[in-house]
Formats: structure tokens, C-alpha cells, sequence
């Protein structure tokens, strides 16, 4: 959550002085999400930690719960068994009847499926008196008081318990007896656990080697699981936040190129030339639809597609949408009356949309709205007036939010000695205009459902007034241009449908279902999503 | 599973005016990202009119045009418009070792020219074409005498156009062989994406389908992909 502020702060202050803070905690931030790009932690979180609560007490953590010693039961650690007893124990261990004095911990979160890949290592920091220790992953819900893959006896009590052990090297799948794996690992090794979960299998690796798949049909939503038996071990862990001694980039390249080639060459429903039909009509309905006209007429002429809509209609929203898009939504309203009369009456949320984006083009200096209104004088806002990125520091508009909040402000434009009178006075006659274009819409607002949507609209809007430079603002992105985008789009697609057409196009319906569909596919514990790159697919 | 009713309700959600205060631009695709992806297909696919009006209408950069577009223009006018000797002449001198490379494409250029005689009514000719030309191509493939037996079955139509396999005269099949030149070539020319992106995107949605169809997860299915309509959930 500390993380989310930091970056919604930076996308709202652009350039601001939190740069170089926010540098420092990238570097831990993006590492996870580097690794795990397709992952919604507002969803399925990452393991980033040991949960100090789904543990058996004879674990102890440390070090921002990455380190994990044993600290044994109530004879507490260091207590010597004699020797006889020991042999037993480890008779019943190696017999099945797991051992009363294994303890393991699970991660704070289960591995989310969209991972593709996921990938933690523990360094073992001490063997501690024996060496019993397991590293692997277990459900929720599997008893704590064993290693990691060894099952209650009957075996199979505890399903979905998987672990590799330290002292004999063995891999264990929910059983008291482990099939021969890898090499046995002690002090100062690391061993890392992998899951694959395209095709639900898990590997280990020893120091930065490989050492084959140890599990296959995983369940899915297993956590990564420790286990400690003896005093004196200790293990850390890296869930990611530090560099991996294994390298695990080749096998996610491997994984991408894979499901590349299953998509690029997934065999497509028809041969005989339907699918290049769906290709050009898809493209010539997008171009239609955001009226590129003779974009749409040259396609139409090489690919025989044919046009549904009049020339003339689609030239009508073209310019519309071309004034928005250039920020002169004052004269896109006044536009879009005259040709589709009734329209904007009909449709009161998208006029308060068009109001709002106007009043932000106001203080953009971009929209004339004084021819529109019937108001008077000079057509630039304010701002521009007081000198885009510097000139003033304390400017009108400023002075204006210390005193009223923004709205309802009775203007008292500020001593502003150093200026012309004539300037200062066209600029108290533009802030007025905006300030009584304010009321309106405010005025406006209450008209409409009083739902959060509207109110933070306006508030955003508004809140441009209280920054002298409001381009360099937390609400400066309002200004962006590409924030017209999507007036332009509503008010295209509103047009579009009161004549009976479809609000979107085909192509950005797909966009939108293929991004659906792996969401679907991430929520259903299918790996294969993360690696099918939506977002690379449609980045230059 | 208990995920059922949570892909449904968000329909009418996108259509909410969208002002999603500071929310990071990877939900929204932005206009641009968009027209870069037609953009993408009219440059690959070599539609270098509508190319061309676009960047003007759209604003968008200078397409990346490659060098052999014009070439690829022209070949790919010629293979739709029927005139096979030259397309493959044009070929020729622009890569002379593609076609000798690429059998099975080769054979789809002449299975075309097969096809225009056949269009043209001219039965014998096309006879002769196909034993001289064709059966070699048929001896050594079985998807190619698969392809050559559906054409030469049209002559024993007296309408062709009205047989059951009408399709391969309709000028989609030459335009799907074209894009297959096209990409051939493209691919020749070391370009990295061969596939337009238009065509990925759609891939990957049947992609994403089948695997969830495979692992019996209930999903809204996009049944017409021209149109985009998207079932209900089963």
C-alpha cells in the first residue's frame, strides 16, 4: 500500500521533488514487479514475506520475517536427546511417522497463478545440529508441525505437501518416504524452488543449478513452505527483492517464446481466406468508426470492404472529434447541437463530461469559450496570461484557492504590483469568466446523481484553479492532451449509437476481451496467461 | 470454482464516461496505441495509400515504411488481380532464392494461375498446366494434392462458381495468398514481425478460449470475431 501511494504520487506530481525518493524505493518496488509483471497484487498479493502467523510456534522469525530459525518446543533449543532416542527419532522420520519436533511456515500468500513462473531460493545460514531441513510448498491448511512434503501418517494424509530435504537430498510429495532427488545441502548452500505454472511442475535448483522437475500436477494456490527440525538452523529467504544466484531469465524467455509460437501459430477456424475478410473488416470498421474518412476510403478501394455509413456523417463526426481532440470542446459542444440536435439534452452526464473538460481547456488557455457563450473579451484563460511554467509564482489563480477553496470564490484578485493595469484587468475579466463557467457547472452537478464519479470530476477540475502553475500540480495531468481522448471517445461513441451503430469497434471490443480473457484465465489459476504479453503485443 | 459472476458486470461499467483520476495508462489504450496497431497492419499487409491518408488524418509519425513496399504493393496487386506470371516474375528479381526456397508457396502461386484458367473456361489449358506443372508439386505433398484435386475438381462443374468449391475463386483465396507472399517476403527481409499485430491479437483470444475451453472454465466467448460479439457465459 506504502508502495501504491508513492507511485500514484509520482504520476501526479510528473516532475516534482519526490523524484529521488521515489527512486530509492523503485528499486526494491519493481524488482517483484519486474519479475511478475502480469500479477495484480490488488488481487492475488506476491509471498513477500514469512506469515507470522500460519507457522508452527516452534519457528521463530526474524529480519523483516525473511529469516527463519528453529527455536524448538518447550524444552527449548539446545536440549541434547540422548542418543538412543535420537536413532529411534530418526527411525520413525525415515520410516514415515513424521516427527513431532519439525516445525515449517508458510508464506503471508499463496503463489498467484499469474506469476508464469515463480521462482524463490533460501540460503541456509546454519544445518543447525542436524541438518533437517525442507524447502518447498504446501496448501493452506496442511499441518504445520512436519517438514515440507512429508504427510501424516497413514502417507497421503496431508495432500498438497511438497518438499526437498537436506539431509538426505530426497523430494517428498505428501509422504513419509521420499524418492531419491538431489544432492543433500548444508551451511552456506542455496537452494531455490521453482514453479512452473504452465504445465504445473516444480524444480529445484542447488547453488545456481538446475536439478530437474522434483513434482508434476501441482494443485494450484500452493505457498511457499520451510520446514526446521533440529536447534541452531537457520535459513534465510529471497522472495524476489534480491537478485537470484540461479538465473531463471532463460526459462522465462524460453516460456515467453513458447507461448508465442502457440498463439502465433494457433490454427485458426477457417482456410480458405474468411480470416483475412475478418482482418480488413476489422480494420475498416475502426477506421469508420473514429471517422479517419479517407483513411477509410483508400482501405475501401484496395480491399473492396464496404463502407456502412454516409460519407457525409462520417466527415460530421470526424470534425467533431477533431475539435476535442485540439481542445476546443466549447466549439465541439456548440458542433455537436447544431448536427445531432436533442443529443447532448438527452444525455446529461455526457454534456457535465464535455462542461468539465471545457472548464480544464479554459484553464489550459486552449478553449475559446467566450464566443460560445456569449460572453465578452479576451478569449485566453488566466494562466496563460500569468506565464506558462514560471514568470509569476503567486498568481491570481492562487490567490483566488487560498481564500475561497477553489469554488463559490468571491474574486479579489491580489495586489499584483508589478503588472500592467491593462493586463491585470483582462485577467481579472478571464478569471471571472471561468470562475462564473465554475458556478454554472457546479450548478450543473447538482443536477445530476450525486455520485462519486461526478464529484471528484468537478473537485479535480477545480482544483486546477489552486496552483499557480497548475501544469506542474498533482491534478496537472488533467491538462494532457490524452486526457481528451477519452471525452472525444464518449462523445464519438454517443453520436455513433443514437444513430443505431455500435458504441465501440470491433478492434477495441477485442482489445478489451483479449485483456478479459486473461484475466479470466489468471483468475482460473492458468499460467500460460502470464506469458501471453497483451501489453507487448499492442507496445511499439 | 466460484468465480462465476465476476466477468459479467463490468459491461456496463465501460461505458461510464471514463475519468479514472491518476489511474496509470495501462488500462486505458490509449488512442494512439490503438491507430499504431492499424497502422501496423496497413504497413505490413502493404496498403501504402490508406498508409499514407492515415498518418495525415490520425497525426501519426511518419509510418515506417520498409524499402520494398512499393515492390510489395505491386506483387501483391498483381496475385489479386490474377496476373500470376508476373507476380511471380516480380518475385523473382526482388528475391530470386524465396520461391526456390518455399515449394508449397510456389505451388500456391500456381495453383492460382491454375485457378484462372479454369476461371477463364479454358479447361485444356488448364489440364496441361496441371500434369506439366502441378503433379509434381502434388507427388510430393499431401496437403498440395489435397488443394489440387479441389481445383481441378472444379472443372467438372459446368458452373464452377457454383460447385462446392466455389470459395477458391472468390477473391479471397488470392488475397490470403497474397498475404502469404507478403509475409514470405517480409520474412526474407529479416523484418521481426511478420504476423501483423491485428493478427496476434486475434490469435490470441482464440488462444485464450480454447485454453480455458480446455480446462472447462465458464467464460464470456467471443463467438464472431469480425463483429465482436461475445456470448453469455455457458
Amino acid at each position: 500500500m506504502k508502495l501504491r501511494k508513492s507511485e500514484m504520487a509520482a504520476i501526479g506530481s510528473g516532475r516534482g521533488t519526490m523524484d529521488s525518493q521515489n527512486q530509492v524505493q523503485s528499486d526494491t518496488v519493481d524488482r517483484l514487479k519486474l519479475l511478475y509483471p502480469n500479477v495484480n497484487e490488488e488481487e492475488t498479493p506476491l509471498p513477500r514475506a514469512w506469515s507470522t502467523k500460519d507457522k508452527f510456534s516452534y519457528i521463530g522469525l526474524s529480519q523483516n520475517n525473511l529469516r527463519v530459525h528453529y527455536k524448538g518446543g518447550t524444552q527449548g533449543p539446545g536440549r541434547r536427546p540422548h542418543l538412543p532416542y535420537l536413532h529411534l527419532r530418526l527411525w520413525m522420520y525415515r520410516h514415515g511417522k513424521t516427527h513431532r519436533d519439525a516445525a515449517s511456515v508458510r508464506a503471508t500468500h499463496p503463489i498467484p497463478a499469474a506469476c508464469g513462473l515463480y521462482y524463490f531460493e533460501v540460503r541456509i545460514v546454519s544445518k543447525g545440529r542436524d541438518g533437517y531441513m525442507g524447502i518447498g510448498l504446501s496448501a493452506h491448511g496442511v499441518n504445520m508441525n512436519r517438514l515440507p512434503g512429508v504427510g501424516r501418517f497413514p502417507p497421503g494424509w496431508d495432500k498438497h505437501s511438497y518438499g526437498y530435504h537436506g539431509d538426505d537430498g530426497h523430494s517428498f510429495c505428501s509422504s513419509g518416504t521420499g524418492q531419491p532427488y538431489g544432492p543433500t545441502f548444508t551451511t552456506g548452500d542455496v537452494i531455490g524452488c521453482g514453479v512452473n505454472l504452465v504445465d504445473n511442475t516444480c524444480f529445484y535448483t542447488k547453488n545456481g543449478h538446475h536439478l530437474g522437475i522434483a513434482f508434476r500436477g501441482l494443485p494450484p494456490n500452493l505457498y511457499p513452505t520451510v520446514g526446521l527440525q533440529t536447534p541452531g538452523e537457520v535459513v534465510d529467504t529471497n522472495f524476489g527483492q534480491q537478485p537470484f544466484v540461479f538465473d531463471i531469465e532463460d526459462m522465462l524467455k524460453e516460456l515467453r517464446a513458447r507461448t508465442r509460437v502457440a498463439i502465433d501459430e494457433f490454427p485458426l477456424p477457417d482456410e480458405q481466406g474468411q480470416w483475412q475478410q475478418v482482418l480488413h473488416r476489422m480494420v475498416s470498421t475502426y477506421l469508420v468508426h473514429h471517422g479517419y474518412c479517407s483513411t477509410a476510403q483508400a482501405f475501401s478501394r484496395a480491399t473492396g470492404q464496404p463502407i456502412d455509413e454516409d460519407i457525409a456523417s462520417i466527415k460530421n463526426r470526424q470534425r467533431v472529434s477533431k475539435l476535442v481532440l485540439a481542445g476546443r470542446v466549447g466549439e465541439a459542444v456548440e458542433t455537436t447541437r447544431r448536427l445531432w440536435p436533442g443529443l447532448l439534452e438527452r444525455d446529461p452526464d455526457l454534456l457535465f463530461l464535455l462542461k468539465c473538460r471545457q472548464f480544464v481547456e479554459m484553464v489550459n488557455g486552449t478553449d475559446c469559450e467566450a464566443s460560445e457563450d456569449g460572453a465578452n473579451g479576451v478569449a485566453t484563460s488566466v494562466i496563460s496570461h500569468t506565464g506558462r511554467p514560471h514568470k509569476r509564482s503567486n498568481g491570481v489563480a492562487a490567490d483566488a484557492a487560498e481564500e475561497g477553496g477553489g469554488r463559490d470564490v468571491d474574486m479579489a484578485p491580489a495586489a499584483n504590483g508589478d503588472h500592467e493595469e491593462a493586463d491585470a484587468s483582462s485577467q481579472r475579466a478571464s478569471v471571472e469568466r471561468m470562475l462564473a463557467f465554475g458556478r454554472e457547472l457546479y450548478a450543473m452537478s447538482q443536477k445530476l446523481s450525486q455520485d462519486l464519479y461526478h464529484k471528484s470530476m468537478l473537485e479535480d477540475a477545480f482544483s486546477l484553479l489552486a496552483y499557480s502553475n497548475p501544469w506542474d500540480s498533482p491534478v496537472g495531468w488533467q491538462l494532457e492532451p490524452v486526457r481528451r481522448e477519452a471525452v472525444c471517445d464518449a462523445l464519438n461513441s454517443a453520436i455513433l449509437e443514437s444513430q443505431g451503430m455500435q458504441w465501440s469497434s470491433p478492434v477495441e471490443a477485442c482489445v478489451s476481451h483479449a485483456r478479459s480473457l486473461l484475466r479470466r484465465m489468471s483468475r482460473a489459476s492458468l499460467g500460460a496467461c502470464a506469458f501471453a504479453d497483451l501489453s507487448a503485443l499492442l507496445a511499439r | 470454482m466460484s468465480f462465476e459472476n465476476n466477468s459479467n458486470g463490468n459491461e456496463k461499467e465501460e461505458r461510464k464516461y471514463s475519468h479514472e483520476r491518476n489511474k496509470s495508462d495501462e488500462l486505458q489504450l490509449s488512442r494512439t496505441d490503438m491507430n499504431m496497431l492499424i497502422m501496423n497492419y496497413l504497413v505490413t499487409e502493404g496498403f501504402k495509400e490508406a498508409a499514407l491518408k492515415f498518418q495525415q488524418e490520425a497525426g501519426l509519425q511518419e509510418p515506417a515504411l520498409c524499402s520494398s513496399l512499393d515492390e510489395r504493393i505491386m506483387i501483391r496487386e498483381a496475385v489479386q488481380g490474377g496476373r500470376i506470371p508476373e507476380a511471380i516474375a516480380m518475385v523473382n528479381s526482388l528475391h530470386p532464392e524465396l520461391l526456390d526456397n518455399d515449394r508449397y508457396l510456389y505451388f500456391h502461386l500456381q495453383q492460382l494461375q491454375l485457378l484462372e484458367l479454369i476461371r477463364a473456361g479454358r479447361a485444356e489449358e488448364a489440364l496441361a498446366f496441371a500434369s506439366a506443372t502441378l503433379a509434381e508439386a502434388g507427388a510430393n505433398d499431401a496437403n498440395a494434392l489435397t488443394e489440387l484435386e479441389r481445383s481441378l475438381a472444379l472443372l467438372a462443374f459446368p458452373d464452377p462458381h457454383t460447385s462446392p468449391f466455389a470459395d477458391l475463386l472468390l477473391p479471397s483465396h488470392g488475397q490470403k495468398i497474397a498475404s502469404e507472399l507478403n509475409a514470405a517476403i517480409l520474412k526474407m527481409e529479416n523484418q521481426e514481425y511478420t504476423n501483423p499485430k491485428l493478427c496476434s491479437l486475434l490469435r490470441m483470444i482464440l488462444w485464450s478460449q480454447s485454453e480455458l475451453d480446455k480446462h472447462n472454465i465458464k467464460y464470456p466467448k467471443m463467438t464472431d470475431l469480425a463483429n465482436a460479439t461475445i456470448g453469455q457465459p455457458k
